[in-house]
């Protein structure tokens, strides 16, 4: 397995280079650039050409694609991850601010989904057919279909606005830091995102445990004689979670990417917020580092799954 | 035009009768072209429309009240036998809109519309005509009528003088409607039944003046603090006082100003500047701190301070047009900002006062001045001008205004508490909490909502609509030199 895993990290190198050019490719295939987006069509009728060349020779946007590319590319190969153009953050500082953020909504909703969407997937297969598995399918369903944005909305109108239970949006407010002050802010963005991911677990799980169920193996079991709750959990959740782990695991780049649309929704200060602002200005050091961050995330995220379903299922070989 | 305000803008704008916004230099007489499609049909006929061409319209605003405007206006056009198609600008707006032709007189067009549809948004008024100076525009060659009047509004700061030129300018450009005035934006200042301004008076919110803040009171929270809530936080960083003057809230309470303007933004009296003299020709402005001035930090806001920021903002070009205009009028401007002098000619100091000496008049110094925010110069040692923007200073800056940065958690809320050495008194209110967003906040219904939103303003009328709904919440309108037009492409196409 060690030879698979290391072969696998170096096949992430080249995979990575390619990915990055085509986001910086991606980037200065979009029109405008860091300056345009900084000062308003109405103010810059009034500003000489002169002077916003200057402007992008200070920020070396004047550089042709190739050689900024390589810039970049070499300052990310010395652990330089430079500077965001819009406000000369340091690109290590905003992701310092914005990573924990991210790491703290995401987990909880990534916690909170994996568990109930097991939990709920295994109660309805093995009730398969009676009005619980029906309920649950369909909830399932709507919340496949509905898009986050709709709940997180309608999470805040009932939960923030009416009934003032939990706070509109925001991670924090100011003069309260404890790790217990972020609890109120989170709960509904963590739950509204789990929402969707939790349903895709549920429905995965469900199909999962029923097909295990089903197998030959399980019969055998039951003739021994086991109980029951044995027969469904060791015998059959346990086959039945390896293409759950395989959905979770390629999850986990939610973790580092965030979720730019719940983030949006709350004013969550976290990584998708930030990539959002960061494209929409063209702010190429920031979109590329969040890209990159987010390409390795579900890179990893995919050789840690082969790796589980290897542990967890003897059948599978990593290295055959 | 009046159908539209009605409909789609909800009432909440102004016909726009004249590219300048209404009030005293406003002269009778204009004529205001009401819909008149039969008459529109006729002079198509005798000018010999083809009305198999079909016009290019543009336009940069992404909204849906701009895209529905759009259809009324293919629609009003199409009515009278015009053709049009519109479409969103994207990228390099800026470079599409205002290229100038090689030839300002003759062309042909360096731009590819035939009409398009944006603003003007005003801090001076010349900035209405200024750009129809010979050579300075994409759509409109440049006669010797027009650069004349447009000396005229520049050429002076007396008012009765100035009243004369505008009438001139205003008549002519009715007559010409080179470009078609559509709608005067207004803003709209929302404030919570929570805030009391004790009287102070309304302004132009975009730009800094005379609002009296110090004296703002907010009902106590149950701690009995004194919290007020408002938009306009950083998400990344503090952007620099001088390009949006007055947008951020950073730039209207964190950052004061050599003088202070009245809410019409006309009338001047002294701020960090204790007196103020201009010479009689206008060419010499000196201002004379106040004794005893610090920053935040506690040290002390010297003419050196001032002086530093004037040279610093000569050599950048985020700076907002007028300010600009004002400090590369100064005498030895332009040689210092080309790197041909190590200093200014035209700044000197002397103790507490800074003189400066202008190379050509112009009319909006005491304006300029009232906008400027002096920035502490001990903070930028060696800085390139055109990085100010990257210094580590605009994470948490040091302001000489009436409030000081407190607490920054960037992307989520900034907070400002009252600079105790304030020479205009300490303010009332305890702290201000502030959340982030830009211009058009995506947020402000749920925060003003969810009561945490006391203060602010907008231009967008559907948000107004939602937050005259609201019975804590009382929305004040107030007009704004912000007008609406339609440029017409009088160059010929390639």
């Amino acid at each position: 397995m060690l030879a698979y895993v290391i072969r696998r990290i170096l096949i992430l190198i080249p995979m990575a280079l390619v990915i990055s050019f085509l986001v910086y490719l991606g980037l200065e295939l979009t029109p405008g650039d860091a300056v345009s987006h900084m000062i308003s069509p109405e103010m810059m009728a009034s500003i000489s050409a002169e002077r916003l060349d200057a402007l992008r020779e200070s920020l070396g946007l004047e550089q042709p694609f190739f050689v900024r590319y390589w810039i970049w590319l070499q300052g990310m190969l010395q652990g330089n991850f430079g500077y965001s153009t819009a406000g000369g953050v340091s690109i290590h500082t905003i992701l310092s601010d914005r990573l924990p953020a991210t790491l703290e909504l995401s987990a909880v909703a990534l916690l909170f989904s994996t568990i109930f969407g097991c939990v709920l997937g295994v109660i309805s297969a093995l009730k398969r057919g009676s009005t619980t598995d029906n309920v649950l399918t369909v909830t399932g369903m709507l919340g496949v279909s509905v898009p986050e944005f709709f709940f997180g909305l309608v999470a805040i109108l009932i939960f923030a606005l009416k009934l003032q239970w939990l706070p509109v949006g925001g991670r924090l407010l100011p003069g309260y830091d404890s790790y217990w002050d972020h609890v109120p802010h989170v709960i509904m963005p963590a739950l509204v995102l789990s929402i969707m991911m939790t349903a895709g677990v549920m429905r995965y799980a469900r199909s999962s445990m029923l097909d295990a169920l089903s197998k030959e193996y399980i019969k055998t079991a039951r003739s021994k004689g086991l109980p029951e709750w044995r027969v469904n959990l060791l015998h059959g959740f346990r086959v039945a979670l390896t293409p759950v782990i395989v959905l979770i695991g390629f999850r986990l780049p939610v973790l580092i990417g965030g979720s730019v649309i719940i983030e949006q929704v709350y004013q969550w200060p976290g990584v998708g917020s930030e990539f959002i602002s960061a494209v929409r200005s063209q702010d190429y050091p920031l979109v590329m580092m969040i890209a990159l961050l987010s390409v390795m995330a579900v890179l990893t995220a995919s050789l840690l799954v082969d790796i589980l379903t290897a542990l967890i299922d003897p059948r599978v070989r990593l290295d055959k | 035009m009046d159908t539209i305000v009605e409909t789609l803008l909800e009432g909440k704008a102004i016909s726009a009768v004249g590219l300048l916004p209404n009030g005293p230099l406003k002269p009778e007489g204009l004529n205001a072209y009401k819909y008149d499609p039969d008459k529109a049909r006729e002079l198509l006929k005798e000018a010999g429309w083809d009305s198999s061409q079909e016009l290019d319209m543009v336009y940069y605003y992404a909204d849906q009240l701009t895209a529905d405007m759009m259809a009324a206006f293919q629609a009003y056009l199409a009515d009278v036998g015009i053709k049009m198609n519109y479409r969103l600008l994207e990228g390099d707006v800026a470079a599409q809109l205002n290229t100038v032709p090689e030839d300002p007189v003759n062309g042909p067009s360096a731009v590819k519309w035939n009409l398009g549809y944006g603003a003007r948004a005003a801090l001076a008024l010349q900035e209405y005509y200024n750009g129809f100076a010979t050579g300075s525009s994409a759509h409109t060659p440049g006669s010797p009528e027009m650069d004349k009047l447009i000396a005229g509004i520049n050429a002076t700061s007396d008012p009765a003088k100035l009243k004369t030129a505008y009438a001139a300018i205003q008549t002519y450009e009715n007559e010409q409607l080179d470009t078609i005035p559509l709608y005067y934006q207004q803003l709209f200042i929302y404030e919570s039944t929570r805030l009391n301004r004790n009287g102070h008076e309304y302004g132009n919110e975009q730009y800094n003046y005379d609002w009296g803040i110090v004296d703002w009171t907010v009902e106590p929270d149950a701690d009995g603090k004194k919290v007020l809530y408002t938009n306009t936080a950083p998400a990344q960083f503090f952007e620099q006082p001088w390009l949006n003057l007055g947008i951020w809230i950073h730039n209207k309470v964190v950052f004061d100003h050599l003088l202070v303007a009245d809410g019409s933004l006309t009338s001047f009296g002294p701020q960090l500047a204790e007196s103020y003299n201009v010479s009689d020709d206008g060419m010499t402005v000196s201002f004379t701190l106040r004794d005893g001035l610090t920053w935040h930090d506690g040290s002390p806001l010297t003419v050196e301070d001032v002086a530093w920021s004037i040279k610093t903002a000569m050599m950048i070009p985020t700076v907002n047009p007028v300010v600009s205009n004002t400090i590369h009028s100064i005498e030895g401007a332009d040689a210092y900002s080309d790197g041909s002098a190590d200093d200014v000619s035209g700044i000197a100091l002397d103790g507490n006062t800074i003189t400066l000496t202008f190379a050509t008049l112009d009319p909006n110094v005491l304006l300029s001045f009232s906008q400027f925010a002096p920035l502490p110069a001990k903070y930028f040692p060696d800085i390139d001008p055109l990085q100010i923007q990257q210094s580590s200073f605009w994470q948490k800056p040091i302001g000489s205004g009436p409030f000081m940065v407190s607490e920054v958690k960037m992307n989520d809320f900034t907070t400002m508490v009252p600079f105790p050495d304030y020479f205009g008194g300490v303010a009332k209110i305890d702290e201000i909490v502030a959340f982030p967003s830009g211009d058009g906040d995506g947020n402000l219904l749920k925060n003003a909502g969810a009561h945490k939103a006391d203060y602010g303003f907008t231009k967008n009328t559907a948000d107004v609509s939602a937050l005259e709904g609201m019975d804590f919440m009382k929305v004040t309108p107030a007009d704004i030199p912000y007008t609406r037009m339609m440029w017409i492409n009088h160059y010929p196409m390639n």
